[in-house]
């Protein structure tokens, strides 16, 4: 089993990387390959499992943008074949078409999604997330983001309390074939065992088990009703 | 207009003060609020002291503010400062109403203002610094701060042009600040305890600031502090102007050079964080042309305020309160480093949990992961005690972090809590709080203090 990590040295913030330490814990033997911005990513001439990139500093996005385009065609075809991604945070705006902020400024992105993502640098937008993945299975998570992307698109999960793609729309993240992209933040697998259980499946784990299953259950089941709460705020103010 | 404003602005802000100290409340923001909400640009019109000195940054801000107008005042000088009040615009505003007379007239020559990094776009376009520290920048609140590029991209655009800044230059984050700015460094060099890897989850400044390559560490303090290179395009960290060597925790001494001259000083805490912050302080004095000995003077009897570290005695164990920021990885990391760094058994208590959170939403716990929790892994502390709205989250933390299932002790009701410690006779027990449960944090050490006196029965 092997798991590419893009660009870790900027795609690192907000307790991302959990995801795949965790990931890697559950799995036990598997190869983690951690790609550099100056170096041709793994999947480009090598089978991987997953392809993973979190939350990443702005211009950490631009960087990401640089570096993933000359392998754009690449990844338009294995999205294509059903290669597995999992992308948390902002990093999911870098598919999209382009980033625009409100100093006025454009960040041209790798356009694999029809959306367009708008910063307001000033005004973080922060909530907590309730949805479904595949209207079955509660998604619990945690946003934390200068801005909102908007466009029509498969979403990834849909809403049941919180915010989607933006204010407007009750789908939430991106999704084609196996490309899962989401805007939670942070240790999304370590808070949702379910979906972590279905993406070790996916990735042809016949009976998957996870690391702490039971405490995380535990935290997964008690998180889902407070959430589902409507005692319990969405959005911090 | 305008001026009509600030005049009722000033007016009633000033009035306000007497009736809040007559009704017990003081060293609230309320003049500040009150002007400001009457007079938007209140800090525009507001009269200054002809030096102003600010103190930003994500740690150590307060430590170096205060000492430094202790300092200052050891040497005489008049020194306005918003010590007892808030570092956001409101603060600024109340301390700046505060030393004017009734006539508007600023009394104060020197003002040492602390200012919250992120305030900053709100006070730097009327009070402009003659002086600019940057203490460091880290990783502080997801919510708020985001990431430390991020208040570094928000410093660069407020910091007036004609700012001088002091810059820690172990911290190329605060390195990056302002580039077209006049510039001071200070540092520590390296240190026997040092590494060369990063061994913490937080690691912000991995690569090169001009051709994005990879840096080399030198030396490294702690995430991304400490001396790099970039072997790529031959970018290096800059050089110090002032910097600490020789720095001796057992005898508590270092050795401060600049380019004129070495001079001894004491250490006044035993953590590192506070020799960066000594260090600052003087790079700031000498810069004013306060020679090393009024410095030295003044400073040995000078104290760093404890107020996130205590200590005590109790029965036969030694209670410790020590802050950890709720919601702040970093801070709770470095709190995490230097507990587990000390020597004797450990019994803990975490409670850093975001009250207001729990009250009205749910605290986002991200920052958990972000967080070494890695650190309290250690065979001598002899339990961690999870407690709060956030207690399983800690423990499924601790779990991941590889502390065996057997030290941890789950207990959500704080007070309930404190009874799962053993109190073993030689334990240090340490009650790990933050600024949200500080209040709560004190019923708590009561409770814990009555327990330990029990123990020792």
């Amino acid at each position: 089993m092997r798991i590419e990590i893009l660009f870790p040295e900027v795609a690192n913030l907000y307790g991302d990387l959990m995801n795949m330490d965790y990931l890697r814990r559950c799995l036990g033997s598997v190869e983690v390959i951690r790609t550099s911005l100056h170096s041709e990513p793994a999947f480009v001439s090598e089978q991987v499992d997953l392809i993973y990139m979190g939350s990443v500093t702005e211009e950490g996005q631009r960087l990401a943008v640089e570096a993933l385009m000359p392998y754009r065609d690449k990844l338009v075809d294995l999205i294509e074949e059903g290669q597995i991604f999992l992308i948390t945070g902002n990093a999911l705006e870098i598919f999209g078409k382009h980033i625009s902020r409100d100093d006025g400024t454009e960040l041209p992105c790798l356009g694999l999604f029809p959306t367009v993502a708008k910063h307001t640098m000033m005004k973080r937008y922060n909530a907590l997330y309730l949805g479904k993945f595949e209207n079955s299975m509660d998604i619990v998570g945690f946003k934390s983001q200068f801005g909102h992307s908007f466009g029509e698109a498969e979403p990834l999960f849909t809403t049941f309390r919180g915010c989607g793609l933006n204010p407007e729309t009750p789908g939430e993240g991106l999704r084609r074939r196996n490309f899962f992209a989401t805007y939670l933040t942070g240790p999304l697998l370590v808070l949702n065992p379910p979906f972590t259980k279905y993406l070790l499946r996916l990735m042809g784990v016949s009976e998957p088990t996870l690391c702490f299953e039971d405490a995380a259950m535990d935290l997964y089941r008690d998180r889902v009703r407070e959430f589902g709460d409507p005692g319990t705020g969405i959005e911090y103010h | 207009m305008d001026k009509l404003k600030f005049i009722a602005a000033f007016l009633l802000a000033k009035l306000s003060g007497p009736v809040l100290k007559m009704t017990g409340h003081k060293g609230t923001n309320f003049p500040g609020k009150l002007a400001l909400r009457i007079c938007p640009d209140f800090l525009r019109y507001i009269r200054k002291p002809r030096r102003i000195i600010a103190v930003t940054g994500t740690n150590g801000k307060t430590t170096v503010s205060n000492l430094l107008c202790d300092i200052l005042e050891k040497n005489g000088e008049k020194v306005l400062s918003n010590r007892y009040g808030s570092n956001i615009n409101s603060g600024i505003a109340t301390v700046l109403l505060s030393g004017c007379n009734i006539f508007g007239c600023q009394k104060y020559r020197l003002a040492v203002l602390e200012v919250d990094e992120r305030s900053t776009p709100r006070i730097f376009p009327h009070v402009k610094p003659e002086v600019l520290v940057i203490t460091n920048l880290f990783r502080d609140s997801i919510m708020r701060n985001a990431h430390p590029a991020y208040i570094a991209d928000i410093l660069t655009r407020e910091i007036p042009s004609t700012t001088r800044l002091i810059l820690n230059a172990d911290d190329l984050i605060a390195c990056s600040v302002a580039p077209a700015n006049a510039r001071t460094y200070f540092g520590i060099a390296h240190l026997e305890s040092d590494v060369t890897e990063c061994i913490n989850l937080i690691n912000d400044m991995r690569i090169c600031p001009k051709c994005h390559g990879e840096l080399r560490y030198e030396y490294r303090r702690y995430h991304h502090i400490g001396k790099a290179v970039c072997d790529r395009c031959g970018f290096h960290s800059p050089r110090y102007d002032y910097f600490a060597e020789d720095v001796d925790f057992r005898n508590m001494t270092m050795r401060l050079r600049d380019s004129e001259k070495v001079a001894e000083y004491p250490l006044l805490s035993d953590s590192i964080f506070n020799v960066y912050n000594m260090v600052t302080v003087i790079a700031v004095l000498r810069e004013m042309g306060y020679t090393h000995e009024k410095i030295f003077a003044a400073m040995k009897k000078s104290a760093i305020v404890a107020s996130r570290h205590n200590e005590e005695q109790v029965g036969d164990v030694t209670l410790v309160m020590q802050m950890a920021k709720e919601k702040n990885a970093l801070a709770c990391s470095r709190a995490f480093d230097y507990v587990s760094s000390r020597s004797g058994e450990k019994e803990l208590m975490l409670m850093m949990n975001c009250l207001g959170d729990a009250k009205h939403w749910s605290e986002n716990v991200s920052w958990l992961y972000d967080c070494d929790f890695e650190f309290l892994n250690k065979p001598d502390i002899r339990c961690i005690v999870a407690t709060g709205p956030r207690a399983m989250d800690y423990r499924l933390r601790l779990l991941l972090a590889g502390v065996p299932e057997e030290k941890i002790i789950c207990v959500r009701d704080e007070m309930e809590a404190a009874e799962s410690l053993p109190f073993v006779g030689g334990d240090q027990v340490y009650l790990f709080y933050g600024t949200d449960s500080f209040t709560y944090a004190q019923q708590v050490r009561e409770k814990l203090v009555t327990l330990a006196k029990e123990a020792a029965k």
